[in-house]
């Protein structure tokens, strides 16, 4: 008997869970629970056994009659959830509501990750204007006026001593005149060349100043600083070299290179085939530079450098003319 | 500038291959931007910079760098001549200068009997390489000379020369130069090109003769004692001018030549001799030249190698590394520089002997340069600075235009940077009194600074309705205006909004006006209304919609506005659609956005609300009703929404729905109070003559 219990209880169990609607499940029903059932036939022949038996197997019956009754009322109710879902149901493929999408210009999404890694060591981020004096973008940098650097830089006047700055560099000298060392800041800005224009050159672009300067601030700081900031920018080890150049306002002065971020050094189009990318110039603070920010003479040292922002941004978003950036046009402004 | 490898490798006493000179160069001293294969020759490009082109204009000067780079020697170039005893230079020319100042040094020699033909093919070769054009075999040994030295030189016939008549002296043919400025409006045709006649004034320092200029000092001969066939005997000239001069005289008359090039940026005044020994040297071997005996040198004020001394110590913390005062010696050993050692109170020094040739090398910063490039850039070890890290601040401004940037893009406008240059065009159109001009623009379209934002955002908007139905923009930038003779550069925000086919009148104001209270709000500023009683006679008036613009103030002071463009002003922009504009200061924005701010709870009792209807006139504007609600309502009437705007009404009517919140901080407020209330609204209202639709 209580064999037999088993084997309906497993046969019940197997027919629920494979009901796939409410009818068959209704049948079920009948077909076990029913007046005919076969749960019910066993009840009823609980009454030709003897008193102990029908005691010990009419409780077991009992139970299993409820057991099983509670599962089926449970499958009822998950079956009619579902069939009442299935009338709920979307067509998730039609498109979202198209709600006005806002874009933050590329230079200044690339900026932020800038002054955010300069920030993390320990670089305010200030700012300067752009119509400057001649002063500070020129003769406070140790370039006189007839001098023959001023010819790497052809600058637009708008009076004999105001001029569209050609360097974020002007902030060196305007930032120390009021603040002592040690120091260390980031000047991005706009700045101005009387250049003709094409894909990789236009009239205006933007550029990040650096500036530290403390008491006995080296090169190899420069180098483990630039450093630090390329692996954080491209998240991975990136190998500079310093090349000697001329910046009237630093001493020694040196380009700074990148193995090229495309071919990694192998030589590409991007890198004119020499493996490597010409990022900054960059050098130590000139004496001049102090003296024209008012320091007393050998008490500081410092390093400074401009990194030009528009080749980062153009080389990370493999934009190929410069003069999208400042174009206004929605093609292409929306894809940031 | 061009270099030959092979000339470069004459001056080396081990021969080095161009690639090897590319590298030597790019890591220690110049970068080199190209090199080309041409014949059996290399011609290596060279980026000289201004601060080297003293020296390094020029073959030898390259040479010695390379020869100081790889430890090789150097090799000086071949002097080998006689002078004809018989003859003398002071019997046949004098040299006056006039104008010490604008010329330390004036060396000449003279050389007869020369025979004037081709150069050879050699030296034609490499003149060619390095982008001169052979003429005759003198003036291709003068440039020769040039490009090996760097001494720009230049040759006259004598014959040619006007004899001074007014000096009495036994010999009537002996010629005069005189070095002086030019008079105002003295002329002279000069040998480039174009063969032009240039007028020349007293800023200009020119050779002369006794009657009449025959060069521009230092820029370009001038015709009339040049050399041809027929020459014979020829004086040489190597002298030294003021770079200033030449420079502000070769951008006066627009003339830049090899020669002004390498005087603009200041040359040794000990190089004239070399440079004409040389040259006379040369003459001889392949012009046939008879050497005349003595030189003419005019030189007041010697110049002499400078003594520079450099703490052991700040060239060790400069760099950054460990070098030892032997291993300074022998980089300035390298470079030919005598140095010595010296201990002065428990610090060592290091004296350096700097050549006249160096005329770069001025303070112990210098000489670091130096140390640095020739042990190498590379081999500088990457350091960590150490000591206390003060905390990074960002400039508040730029916190601000951050957060400014992030509210509009949030709100679904795109973010432009335009140029801060405009054209002619532009400044006609917007015709703004107060413009900045650049006095040396370099095209038509980009002759002022820009007075204000719109401009550029209208053609923004211009080029992408080409694209787009509808474009929202906005950027934040510099305007540059004149104010009482001064400059301001001001920080502005605007903002642009173009739809295509809007239903709803002023959709376009209305949304811009919904734009700057969100963002007026987002930054805390909530004391702010929109005025349209405009009296003050603003630039941006001239280009906005005289019915449809409002300015945005707080308290009294204006921060900006909102508008329509004007018609007439899209019609010339060629924009078919309506297009509104909002402009915001970023001062004023940043002083109000750093008020304070409190938090206030919400209250525990329970609001009753009230919608009510008003019919007034289309002109009415919706302001007056609210004032009236809000004064009747007094301080339990928390809030007033206008819901619903319905200008479709007969006789040029309008039906205004208000909702009205009710509520207080302290009680439960009772339906018969609230009434009370109503009533009191609507009274005034019918009052002023408007009908409550019920």
């Amino acid at each position: 008997m209580f064999e037999m219990l088993k084997q309906l209880k497993e046969a019940v169990l197997k027919e629920i869970e494979a009901a796939k609607n409410i009818n068959s499940l209704e049948d079920l029903r009948i077909r076990y629970f029913g007046r005919k059932g076969k749960i019910t036939e066993v009840l009823r022949k609980l009454k030709d056994l003897s008193q102990e038996e029908r005691i010990n197997i009419g409780a077991s019956a009992n139970q299993l009659k409820q057991e099983l009754e509670l599962i089926l009322e449970q499958k009822k109710k998950d079956l009619g959830a579902s069939f009442e879902a299935a009338r709920e149901w979307i067509d998730i493929s039609a498109p979202g509501h198209k709600l006005p999408r806002g874009h933050l210009h590329p230079r200044t999404q690339v900026l932020r990750k800038i002054e955010e890694i300069f920030q993390s060591l320990g670089f305010s981020v200030v700012w300067g204007p752009e119509l400057e004096t001649d002063f500070y973008n020129f003769e406070a940098l140790n370039v006189p006026k007839d001098h023959p650097a001023r010819d790497m830089q052809d600058t637009f006047y708008v009076d004999e001593q105001m001029l569209l700055r050609t360097q974020t560099s002007p902030m060196q000298v305007r930032y120390m005149e009021k603040h002592e060392p040690p120091l260390r800041i980031i000047v991005p800005g706009k700045v101005f060349r009387r250049d003709a224009t094409d894909a990789s050159h236009d009239c205006q672009f933007y550029q990040i100043e650096g500036l530290m300067v403390d008491k006995e601030i080296s090169v190899a700081n420069f180098k483990a600083v630039i450093q630090e900031f390329f692996k954080r920018f491209y998240g991975q080890d990136t190998k500079i070299r310093l090349r000697p150049s001329f910046f009237p306002f630093t001493e020694p002065s040196f380009e700074v290179d990148m193995v090229c971020a495309v071919c990694g050094g192998h030589g590409c189009r991007v890198c004119g085939q020499t493996g490597w990318l010409e990022m900054m110039g960059a050098g130590m603070v000139h004496p001049f530079v102090f003296k024209s920010a008012g320091y007393i003479s050998g008490q500081w040292q410092g390093f400074a450098f401009g990194m030009g922002l528009d080749r980062l941004v153009m080389m990370k978003y493999r934009i190929n003319d410069i003069r999208l950036l400042n174009s206004g046009d929605l093609r292409f402004l929306k894809q940031f | 500038m061009k270099f030959s490898a092979n000339w470069l490798n004459e001056y080396l006493k081990k021969s080095v291959a161009p690639e090897k000179m590319v590298e030597f160069l790019t890591m220690h001293v110049f970068e080199v931007e190209g090199i080309d294969k041409k014949g059996k020759d290399s011609v290596l490009d060279i980026k000289v910079l201004p601060d080297r082109a003293h020296d390094c204009f020029s073959h030898i000067g390259i040479a010695k760098e390379i020869a100081a780079i790889s430890n090789n020697q150097f090799l000086f170039p071949k002097i080998n001549f006689k002078e004809d005893r018989s003859l003398k230079i002071k019997d046949f020319i004098s040299v006056e200068i006039r104008n010490l100042d604008l010329c330390p040094r004036y060396s000449m020699q003279m050389v007869t009997n020369i025979k004037v033909g081709p150069s050879p093919e050699w030296m034609q070769e490499r003149l060619i390489v390095c982008g001169l054009r052979p003429i005759n075999n003198i003036v291709d040994i003068t440039n020769y000379v040039m490009l090996e030295t760097g001494q720009p030189l230049h040759a006259f016939d004598l014959d040619k020369l006007d004899t001074n008549t007014r000096i009495a002296t036994n010999d009537t043919n002996k010629k005069t130069i005189i070095v002086r400025r030019a008079q105002n409006g003295e002329k002279i045709i000069t040998l480039d090109e174009g063969r032009a006649e240039r007028i020349l004034d007293s800023d200009i320092l020119v050779i002369a003769d006794s009657e009449k200029p025959i060069g521009i000092a230092g820029i370009k001969g001038g015709r009339g004692p040049e050399i041809d066939n027929q020459t014979k005997r020829i004086v040489i000239e190597a002298a030294n001018f003021n770079p200033i001069n030449i420079r502000r005289s070769s951008k006066k008359l627009n003339l830049r030549t090899d020669a002004s090039t390498r005087f603009e940026n200041g040359l040794d005044p000990n190089l004239t001799l070399d440079a004409l020994k040389r040259c006379v040297f040369l003459i001889g071997e392949f012009a046939e030249g008879k050497v005349v005996s003595g030189i003419i040198d005019i030189y007041s004020k010697k110049i002499k190698p400078r003594k520079i001394l450099l703490a052991f110590s700040r060239a060790q913390t400069l760099l950054g590394i460990k070098i030892t005062s032997q291993q300074i010696a022998a980089i300035f050993k390298r470079l030919a520089m005598p140095s010595k050692i010296i201990k002065k109170a428990k610090e060592e020094f290091i004296e350096v002997i700097a050549p006249t040739s160096r005329l770069d090398l001025l303070l112990p910063e210098d000489l670091i340069e130096e140390i640095g490039r020739l042990w190498g850039y590379d081999k500088i070890p990457a350091k960590m600075p150490q000591g206390v890290i003060l905390p990074a601040i960002k400039n508040e401004d730029l916190i601000y235009e951050d957060k400014i940037r992030n509210i509009l893009a949030g709100f679904g406008y795109a973010e432009v940077q335009n140029y801060s240059l405009i054209s002619d065009g532009d400044q006609k159109l917007f015709d703004s009194d107060e413009i900045v001009e650049i006095i040396n623009p370099l095209s038509q379209d980009q002759k002022y600074l820009r007075p204000s934002l719109i401009i550029n955002l209208l053609k923004n908007a211009r080029e992408n309705l080409k694209y787009f139905s509808g474009i929202r923009l906005f950027e934040i930038g510099h305007t540059f205006i004149r104010e009482n003779g001064s400059y301001v550069e001001k920080n502005k925000i605007t903002g642009l909004i173009c739809q295509k086919n809007i239903l709803k009148h002023g959709e376009n104001f209305f949304e811009l006006k919904g734009l700057t209270e969100a963002l007026l709000d987002k930054l805390g500023i909530s004391d702010y209304w929109f005025d349209d009683a405009i009296s003050q006679k603003y630039d941006w008036l001239k280009f906005v919609h005289p019915r449809r613009r409002a300015e945005i103030k707080s308290g009294d002071e204006a921060i900006g506005w909102v508008a329509e463009a004007k018609p007439e002003l899209l019609a010339a922009l060629e924009i078919k659609e309506r297009v509104a504009i909002f402009e915001l200061d970023f001062a004023g924005l940043k002083e109000l956005a750093s008020e304070e701010r409190f938090y206030v709870p919400p209250s525990k009792y329970p609001a009753i609300i009230r919608d009510l209807a008003v019919i007034v006139d289309r002109d009415i504007k919706i302001e007056a009703v609210l004032n009236i609600i809000e004064i009747e309502g007094g301080a339990l009437l928390q809030d007033v929404d206008i819901f619903d705007i319905y200008e479709g009404l007969e006789g040029n009517k309008k039906s205004l729905a208000f909702r009205l919140t009710f509520q207080s901080d302290e009680r439960n407020l009772t339906d018969k109070e609230v009434n009370e209330l109503m009533e009191k609204i609507i009274k005034v209202i019918e009052e002023r003559g408007w009908e409550i639709r019920k």
